[in-house]
């Protein structure tokens, strides 16, 4: 009786405009705060930083939401095209810029100027955005972003110099999952996200996946998502 | 590397003051100098009537009026936008894209909020590159120089950059299924294939059926694409037609169902909806759709009277005339300055008051629908004149319907499609045979004149050949066998007088306006390489 009035317009219109309206709040209040920093000289206010780190959070988490809901009702479908992927670091880079501007963490990206990798860019740097935000939050000086093809797959590889993933974060069998409790408030949702979509690009009998360890050059956490 | 923005003048369509605030402070600092606001789009019309803008940075969300894809669509149909300016749509989601993926206006590119100043000016810096890399392309698309372009574009293609190469693949492709060339269209989109399974390659391969008129593979291609990319509007568009061309309308309509509900702001599949459930008698799904059309219209250049007096016209199907008589209303409300929304109504009213058993007033519609014929007749489309044609018949005025019926089928000999609307509604008022009748007298008169300015080309009168076809074709400009002779001359009388570059322009012309018409590809061809030939030879 109670959910009459929902069911008259229908949770993905209501969910679809909830996510339009916190948007737009998200751009406003990004703005108000590029606003805000301009008052101040450098060095800005260390809570500018946070401040930049919980919008890009926020955001990334909002997409995701809305991405993994339409997957759940089979009303989505990848984009994919043939991207370059210096370009999509370069997105990751450009959409992390601020949020650099404000410490002293260092992005360092690598990969050969002609590797080319069949995806859905939007998604995979938006993946990417939200992976590199948590390597920036748990680093202590860098992150280092970089893209090689390793046999039939594209790879991109997420390494920081930080205390690495805490265990149950860790597979490095891309067969068995990272252990993702959801339900007890973990906060794995980027790295399920990324897996989920991963695995939506297939090439023949190949799919994409993930892998998590702490074998990274620089002493703390790798990712590693493989593109077909 | 940055771009430097002193020299553009700029646009930034968006409805939240703090916003464009924003905007203007990032492009700003770029060395932008020239920004215009705009918070509404009735607005950002207006500023583009004024200035002729590099950059238009617009939301598609706005709060009133028309939204971000009405702006871009009433802009690229008004001519307002210069074929090397970008148009940036700014939306709110990743997926939002392909719903809004209209049926044939696309903005150059998406950016999606929050976005901040790096994202934004690496968004215009990419499709700054990819404009100046495409320029030649684009320039002779815009001038209707098909041939030229598909030149243009395998020259890059031969550059081997790998960057830009399957977004040149995909231009070619679409280039040479513009002008009839289904075999290389086929070619390349298989060999994209072969290499990856990318959905807009296998929507190619189903468009070449559909040409080629292979209906039942294109529609297993689409379905089967549709199955896998359930999100993907524009297979859903081709499903349509392929269904149509098969003449099972009532799947067309189911398809197209699916297609508006995913994109329920697209006027255009709207529109279409309500014409073929019309045409079906699912009149329930007709008003839901023409009800939709109308209130979609009244912020789009594509909204119409048309669709007024369609939905009126399902009300007086289903005796509903005061339902009818609502609409007639906001129709009169809508149509000033608009011959045709006048004409319409006039006929709507007719129809109504006949409908109705209101004879005197029926006659005193009739009598509006005359006098406004005879002021505008010819300013009209032609799906209204064969409907006042009908009109006039139906009235007891059988020589003007002739009159309109003649004009209609000499300038659409060609067009089977609408020559058959003509015949249908000739058998259903008139009676059999009267359409067939007066589209034989048409055709020898036709045949005859060809036949004479064929034979005056043979004698070597090539001045008088000339004229008869010009002739022709400022009676018939649409007819496909005037226009291919008239190409054949021209390039006659260059080869064998002196070559001048207006007789070059002119035969270039002509093609286009063939291409454009849809002669295929087979009869043109080899007229345009002629014409190369010739152009080569005398700017070597």
């Amino acid at each position: 009786m109670t959910n009459t009035h929902i069911l008259s317009i229908g949770f993905p219109a209501i969910l679809a405009s909830s996510v339009h309206d916190i948007k737009n709040s998200l751009t406003a209040l990004r703005a108000l705060l590029s606003q805000l920093e301009n008052v101040y000289r450098d060095p800005k206010p260390t809570e500018f930083r946070q401040l930049e780190f919980e919008t890009n959070r926020m955001n990334n988490c909002l997409m995701q939401l809305l991405t993994l809901y339409k997957i759940d009702l089979s009303q989505f479908s990848l984009t994919i095209d043939e991207h370059s992927v210096a370009d999509i670091l370069e997105d990751v880079v450009a959409q992390q810029s601020t949020l650099l501007s404000l410490g002293n963490i260092q992005l360092i990206t690598e990969c050969h100027d002609e590797l080319f990798c069949y995806c859905d860019n939007a998604l995979i740097s938006n993946a990417l955005c939200t992976l590199v935000n948590n390597a920036q939050r748990y680093c202590l000086s860098k992150v280092v972003l970089s893209v090689v093809q390793e046999d039939d797959y594209i790879v991109f590889c997420i390494e920081d110099d930080g205390k690495g993933y805490p265990e149950n974060l860790i597979s490095s069998d891309y067969k068995q999952l990272p252990q993702i409790d959801l339900a007890n408030g973990n906060t794995g949702l980027g790295l399920f996200f990324t897996e989920t979509i991963a695995q939506l690009h297939i090439k023949g009998d190949k799919r994409g996946f993930i892998m998590t360890d702490n074998n990274s050059q620089f002493g703390g956490a790798r990712f590693k998502l493989y593109l077909p | 590397m940055a771009i430097n923005l002193a020299s553009k003048k700029i646009l930034v369509v968006e409805d939240q003051a703090i916003m464009r605030e924003t905007i203007k402070h990032i492009l700003g600092s770029f060395g932008a100098r020239f920004i215009i606001e705009a918070e509404s789009g009735i607005n950002a019309i207006t500023a583009m009537r004024i200035d002729r803008f590099d950059i238009v940075l617009c939301d598609y969300n706005l709060l009133r009026g028309k939204n971000g894809q009405q702006v871009l669509e009433e802009a690229r149909h008004l001519k307002l936008l210069p074929v090397n300016a970008i148009f940036i749509m700014v939306t709110c989601e990743q997926s939002q894209e392909m719903v809004l993926t209209a049926i044939d206006n696309k903005p150059d590119d998406y950016l999606i909020k929050p976005f901040n100043r790096q994202q934004l000016l690496n968004r215009i810096e990419r499709c700054y590159a990819r404009k100046k890399y495409m320029a030649s392309i684009e320039n002779e698309i815009d001038s209707g120089n098909l041939y030229l372009a598909i030149h243009n574009c395998e020259q890059l293609l031969q550059r081997d950059d790998k960057k830009m190469r399957l977004q040149l693949l995909k231009i070619h492709a679409e280039l040479t299924l513009k002008v009839g060339d289904f075999k290389t269209a086929e070619e390349i989109y298989q060999d994209i294939l072969h290499e990856r399974e990318l959905p807009w390659a296998r929507l190619g391969l189903g468009v070449v059926a559909f040409f080629l008129g292979y209906y039942d593979q294109a529609v297993k291609t689409f379905q089967e694409l549709i199955e896998q990319h359930p999100v993907m509007l524009e297979t859903y568009d081709w499903l349509v037609k392929a269904h149509e061309s098969m003449g099972n309308d009532e799947h067309a309509v189911s398809s197209l169902n699916s297609a508006v509900a995913l994109s329920p702001m697209s006027i255009l599949r709207q529109k279409k909806l309500a014409l073929l459930a019309d045409k079906t008698e699912n009149f329930a799904v007709a008003k839901k759709a023409y009800a939709a059309t109308i209130k979609l219209g009244k912020n789009s250049i594509h909204g119409s009277s048309a669709d007024y007096s369609g939905l009126a016209n399902v009300h007086l199907k289903n005796n509903a005339a005061n339902e009818a008589l609502k609409i007639l209303y906001e129709l009169n409300q809508q149509s000033h300055n608009d011959p045709e929304a006048k004409l319409r109504a006039a006929l709507l009213e007719t129809e109504i008051h006949q409908t109705k058993g209101n004879k005197a007033l029926a006659q005193q519609a009739y009598g509006k629908v005359f006098k406004l014929n005879e002021q505008f007749n010819k300013q009209i489309s032609r799906e209204l004149r064969l409907e006042m044609a009908k009109t006039f018949y139906l009235n007891g005025n059988g020589e003007i319907c002739d009159e309109i019926l003649n004009d209609l089928i000499k300038t659409n000999i060609d067009d089977k499609l609408f020559i058959k609307d003509i015949v249908t509604m000739c058998n259903a008022i008139i009676g059999e045979n009267h359409a067939e009748t007066l589209i034989q007298h048409i055709k020898k008169e036709l045949v005859d004149i060809n036949n004479k300015g064929v034979s005056l080309f043979q004698e070597g009168n090539i001045k008088a050949a000339l004229a008869i076809f010009e002739k022709a074709i400022a009676k018939m400009p649409d007819n496909q066998t005037i226009i291919l002779n008239m190409i054949k001359i021209i390039i006659h009388d260059i080869k064998t007088s002196k070559p001048g570059p207006e007789k070059i322009m002119s035969a270039q012309s002509y093609i286009n306006k063939a291409v454009q018409i849809g002669i295929p590809h087979n009869q043109i061809s080899g007229l345009q390489i002629e014409l190369d030939t010739i152009q080569h030879k005398t700017n070597p």
